[in-house]
């Protein structure tokens, strides 16, 4: 009964409700722009709600988060520069929807699946918290870096055209991911010492410039064209639309809650992963993927804003962030005086069902704020060019400098730019580049801490792997999507299936 | 033409230097935080530093600015201007750079206004690991050599320090050391039995230690804590290691070298109140900080002393990558 009191805390203070509402709505816009990010607002935070009171600072912050995982896929749909790298499998087949002139269809989708999917995390978090944790607890490092290869083997589906230029590009991003001092040694990697080189390159540099910039170059060849219209019949999608990829939205919401719940990976991997599984089990979209297919819109940002309620469950019932963002709530509450822990939920179980409730509250606010305004959102895009490209280039050099306020960052940003421009022109994707950039420490860190704990042995690593069920598990999965992207797999599916379809 | 402007613009800039140090402060501070957000200098300086706004009457404006283990961040204000606008709000890292290889420039670059708190040092184990305190363990790692799974942080970092100790008193220890980034990375490690053992500070490990989900196995410290009465100190397993105690992580608040004295003096001033007020003695208290919130000589001496000690026992730990002979860091003298 107490749990359920506290469950409705927001909902019975009207400042609470629009404390959340006021972070969502502000995290949307937040989310929006590129190089803003919803763990730079949450830290400005921290001291802008210091003398206030615990809960309307969680409040805010958890609208934040909400509203701000959402949002990166608005920059997505509408330029093709994704707001947070959270939102880079939305921009695939978003961005080509608005290009068709069906912004408004593809905000409308994105926001419903959102919600749906932020729905599921919470659900996830609000009723099966203490054994996600414990399962999340289980992954070892050479689980991490299984998890990694499966990401890497996602490079096949970010690839549109050949599959070597994918590789090529994926190995790129890796490459990326290793320049600096590495943190677990501090030893120089890749830096010819350069001071520049020492801090490593900006993931979200390289992001900007290659989704962003290159953009720009290329649509500066078509300056002159006439600007898409977007049809604006129907935001909303029709319950039929959702029922039909409901199923759909379930599977990757899961991926996205225990990807979340896992510390070490977050959304951006997430919806990575379910954009695969999407891929895999679609057997007809309507349209191709990458083309703006409706499925590569719902995969990930189901998968992302499920992502949030996972981020939770670590926090709140062991005291360990989920992500970044959650990183910093833990912070917040030291600092007004709790103490975030495995034994906060026995303590003070009235927080737990506090932010289940703001939590709740913050996605029914993302749904209201998402479907409003669209239609002013979708001129944008309808801008004509000569303005629109001067915009994402300032939207671009903006966001980049303000990730870590380096005027380093920008030059790399429009480095990474003309280049991605290039790759771009010669048919190169850059997919695959950000997946490398994102699973480089992933991978490397991982790999390294496995193989130092079974004391280089390579025998005793995989013993490790065929004695544990998850290892198991993950290494059968890594094997089975390798071979099914060679030619192998159809060679064995003909022989074994061959003669069932001849009959039929 | 152009000497009159220059001379009227460099009349100002000396006009409001001179006026600057009396109004201080004119205009936002920046405090740029060395580590990044979430992390426990971060949350220390977000907790404090409002008070100290309160008393100074301005605004100070943080940010994280991470990378190359502090050294980006200090780096960034030594190239400030030494007006007492720049504030680096660190941890004891820097002081370790010179020896390990990793800059060039140190704390002695800077004037500390406040060293706030200092942590102290504890060694847990995972809840399923085969013994129960720090004289099992050393059992253990002598029946099972290359066996146990330490988890470190990098060249430098506590877990670093407190290994070296291990290893100058014990001899040296045959364990697998395993790297993390960050404390809190290898806590969740070791509760999911990646690791056996990590010597973490103690406010990390607290809240864990209090639900069962870590092995308290000693206290480096001179005295029992507090905040875990029961758990053992490792001078009453071996009584050397009072020779390298009390040692322990810190926090503290910077300006560049050559900042004038009465901008110093008042921010230093508005640091020591703001250690008083009482959120923020709960804070530290909660995560097991000693506070000391010292500054000028005192702090300046605690430093040099610090330095010292940190440097000498890794260089003997063989850990380091240039002596600290080679920066004027003398030995400390013989106990």
């Amino acid at each position: 009964m107490d749990a359920f009191m506290a469950f409705l805390t927001v909902f019975s203070h009207p400042e609470l409700l629009l404390l959340v509402g006021v972070g969502t709505f502000a995290g949307v816009y937040v989310g929006a722009i590129p190089g803003l990010s919803v763990t730079m607002a949450v830290s400005i935070l921290i001291s802008f709600t210091f003398s206030w009171d615990v809960l309307p600072a969680i409040s805010l912050m958890i609208g934040i988060y909400m509203g701000g995982v959402y949002g990166g896929s608005r920059t997505a749909i509408l330029l093709n520069i994704p707001g947070a790298p959270s939102a880079i499998a939305t921009a695939l087949d978003g961005f080509p929807m608005a290009k068709r002139g069906e912004a408004g269809t593809a905000i409308g989708v994105t926001t419903v699946m959102s919600f749906i999917g932020g729905f599921i995390g919470i659900g996830v978090l609000a009723l099966a918290a203490p054994f996600v944790s414990d399962f999340a607890l289980t992954f070892q490092p050479r689980d991490y870096m299984l998890l990694a290869i499966l990401g890497v083997l996602l490079v096949g589906s970010l690839s549109s055209g050949s599959l070597l230029k994918g590789i090529f590009a994926g190995a790129l991003g890796i490459a990326i991911g290793a320049v600096g001092r590495d943190p677990l040694t501090f030893t120089s990697r890749f830096t010819f010492d350069l001071s520049i080189m020492e801090s490593g390159i900006s993931f979200i540099a390289v992001m900007i410039g290659m989704f962003g910039v290159s953009e720009a170059l290329l649509q500066l060849q078509h300056v002159n064209k006439a600007s898409i219209r977007q049809k604006i019949s129907r935001i909303v999608p029709s319950l039929k639309t959702v029922r039909k990829h409901l199923p759909l939205s379930m599977q990757t919401s899961t991926i996205g809650v225990i990807i979340g719940a896992l510390p070490g990976t977050g959304g951006d991997i997430a919806a990575l992963m379910a954009y695969d599984h999407a891929k895999r089990v679609t057997k007809n979209p309507e349209r191709p993927f990458g083309d703006g297919a409706i499925e590569g819109l719902v995969a990930p940002e189901t998968a992302n804003n499920a992502a949030v309620g996972g981020a939770f469950i670590p926090m709140m019932t062991l005291g360990i962030p989920g992500d970044a963002v959650t990183a910093i709530m833990i912070g917040a509450l030291y600092i007004h005086g709790l103490n975030p822990g495995p034994m906060l939920m026995v303590d003070q179980p009235d927080m737990f069902w506090f932010i289940v409730g703001a939590l709740i509250t913050a996605n029914f606010f993302m749904l209201l704020f998402g479907l409003t305004g669209i239609r002013l959102f979708t001129k944008i895009v309808e801008m004509p060019r000569s303005v629109l490209i001067p915009l994402i280039m300032l939207l671009s050099i903006v966001g980049a400098y303000a990730v870590n306020n380096s005027i380093t960052d920008v030059y790399w940003m429009l480095g990474f730019g003309f280049f991605g421009y290039f790759m771009r022109h010669y048919g190169y994707p850059l997919g695959p580049v950000i997946l490398g950039v994102i699973l480089s420490r992933l991978l490397d860190d991982n790999w390294r801490r496995a193989i130092i704990s079974e004391r280089e042995d390579l025998g005793r690593f995989f013993y490790g792997i065929v004695t544990s069920p998850l290892s198991l598990t993950l290494f059968i999965a890594v094997l089975l999507i390798f071979v099914s992207q060679t030619p192998i797999w159809s060679w064995g599916k003909a022989k074994l299936f061959g003669r069932k379809q001849g009959q039929s | 033409m152009k000497k009159t402007v220059f001379g009227a613009v460099s009349a100002l800039v000396l006009g409001m230097s001179g006026a600057m140090a009396q109004d201080y402060p004119t205009k936002e501070i920046q405090g740029i935080i060395q580590w990044g957000a979430g992390g426990s200098t971060d949350t220390v300086m977000r907790s404090v530093t409002p008070h100290a706004e309160d008393v100074l009457g301005g605004t100070i404006v943080m940010q994280n600015m991470t990378g190359g283990v502090g050294a980006i961040a200090l780096n960034h204000v030594a190239g400030q201007k030494a007006d007492g606008y720049s504030l680096l709000m660190g941890a004891e890292n820097p002081l370790l750079y010179k020896v390990m290889g990793l800059g060039d420039k140190d704390y002695t670059d800077f004037t500390p206004i406040s060293i706030l708190a200092l942590g102290t040092p504890i060694l847990v184990a995972s809840p399923d690991a085969p013994f129960d305190d720090y004289a099992g363990m050393m059992d253990y790692i002598n029946e099972h050599p290359g066996e146990l799974r330490m988890g470190a942080t990098g060249p430098g970092g506590l877990p670093s320090v407190v290994t070296a100790m291990m290893n100058t008193v014990e001899g040296d220890l045959d364990v697998i050391s395993v790297p993390y980034d960050g404390d809190g990375p290898a806590l969740t490690a070791l509760q999911g039995n990646a690791i056996d053992v990590m010597p973490a500070v103690l406010g990390a490990a607290i809240e864990g230690i209090r639900a069962g989900k870590m092995k308290p196995l000693a206290v480096f410290d001179l005295d029992a804590n507090d905040k875990l009465p029961d758990a053992p100190i490792v001078t009453s397993f071996n009584a050397d290691y009072s020779d390298y105690l009390p040692w322990g992580p810190f926090f503290g608040v910077f300006v560049k070298k050559g900042t004038p004295d009465d901008v110093v003096t008042k921010l230093s001033a508005a640091y020591a109140e703001a250690a008083k007020s009482p959120d923020f003695v709960e804070l530290m208290d909660n995560r097991g900080f000693s506070m000391l919130a010292i500054s000028g000589d005192e702090a300046e001496a605690f430093l040099n002393k610090w330095q010292q000690n940190t440097a000498w026992l890794l260089d003997d730990a063989g850990l380091t990558k240039k002596s600290p002979e080679d920066f004027g860091i003398m030995r400390p003298a013989e106990k």
